[in-house]
């Protein structure tokens, strides 16, 4: 298993437009993010090397991932709707990668906290407050189940956006990255 | 049972079909036997709003995601479990 996922993924982020990436990873609208990610469920089933439980929990972490890129873009991206989503499994270790074009954390953020100075500021507020850019509706929860969704099961999320990236396992690391489009999450078990 | 929309509609169906004849305050037993995958957004959309008029318990809730998410909801949502 390499890197190609995550290079394809950080690519269509990466550009001023998007690179061009697989029909296969590209999901235009939620259904088809559902759809692949019920694939994705039954795909790691199939693997005995892979706990079932951590299955179900990983399809949760990259459901909550995926579904809040349509969230909070529904009707304002900026040049490109919809995610990149794919996954690999390889003796019993998996990589889900996913990523959006779309406003990102801190934008999304400012909207309610305007104090919020940078992305990696923004970073940490989404993954530890109870803060929703959908405010007021009562939200923000989703980062946070997904942070104790990676501890619990011992797994690494790598979440960039803008110029900020955060490294999850036991704990949450904030720093500098290069710049990008939206948000790119890696997982890995 | 993972996105906000398909929350919303679950529990827009449950208002019509099954929920409107039960009285306010009355308990609630949401049993999650053979569910796979819960996440906070599709319970915050369904489980929270029913507990904000009913007593709400739970039986078969020995899936990770869903004690995460019951776990998710309680510091998060104010949902009393």
């Amino acid at each position: 298993m390499d890197n190609n996922l995550k290079d394809t993924a950080y690519n269509w982020v990466k550009g001023e437009m998007p690179a061009e990436i697989g029909e296969q990873y590209y999901c235009g609208t939620r259904d088809v993010f559902q759809a692949r990610l019920d694939t994705m469920v039954n795909f790691l089933l199939g693997d005995p090397q892979i706990a079932e439980n951590d299955v179900y929990v990983l399809s949760a972490v990259a459901g909550e991932i995926g579904n809040n890129s349509f969230d909070h873009n529904l009707g304002s991206w900026p040049d490109m709707p919809g995610i990149f989503f794919g996954y690999e499994a390889e003796s019993g270790k998996v990589i889900i990668v996913l990523a959006d074009r779309g406003q990102g954390v801190l934008k999304t953020l400012k909207r309610v906290r305007m104090e919020l100075k940078n992305d990696e500021e923004a970073l940490l507020t989404a993954f530890t407050e109870k803060l929703s850019g959908r405010a007021p509706e009562s939200r923000g929860n989703g980062l946070k189940f997904v942070k104790e969704g990676v501890k619990a099961m011992n797994a690494r999320l790598v979440f960039m956006s803008g110029k900020a990236s955060a490294r999850l396992n036991e704990g949450i690391e904030i720093s500098r990255s290069d710049e990008i489009k939206g948000c790119l999450a890696v997982i890995k078990n | 049972m993972v996105s906000r929309p398909s929350g919303r509609e679950a529990y827009l169906a449950m208002s019509a079909y099954i929920t409107r004849d039960i009285k306010e305050n009355e308990e609630i037993i949401i049993d999650f036997e053979g569910v796979k995958v819960l996440t906070p957004s599709w319970a915050d959309e369904v489980i929270t709003k029913l507990a904000q008029n009913h007593t709400v318990k739970f039986e078969h809730a020995e899936n990770p995601t869903v004690k995460a998410t019951l776990k998710t909801l309680s510091e998060y949502s104010g949902l009393k479990l």
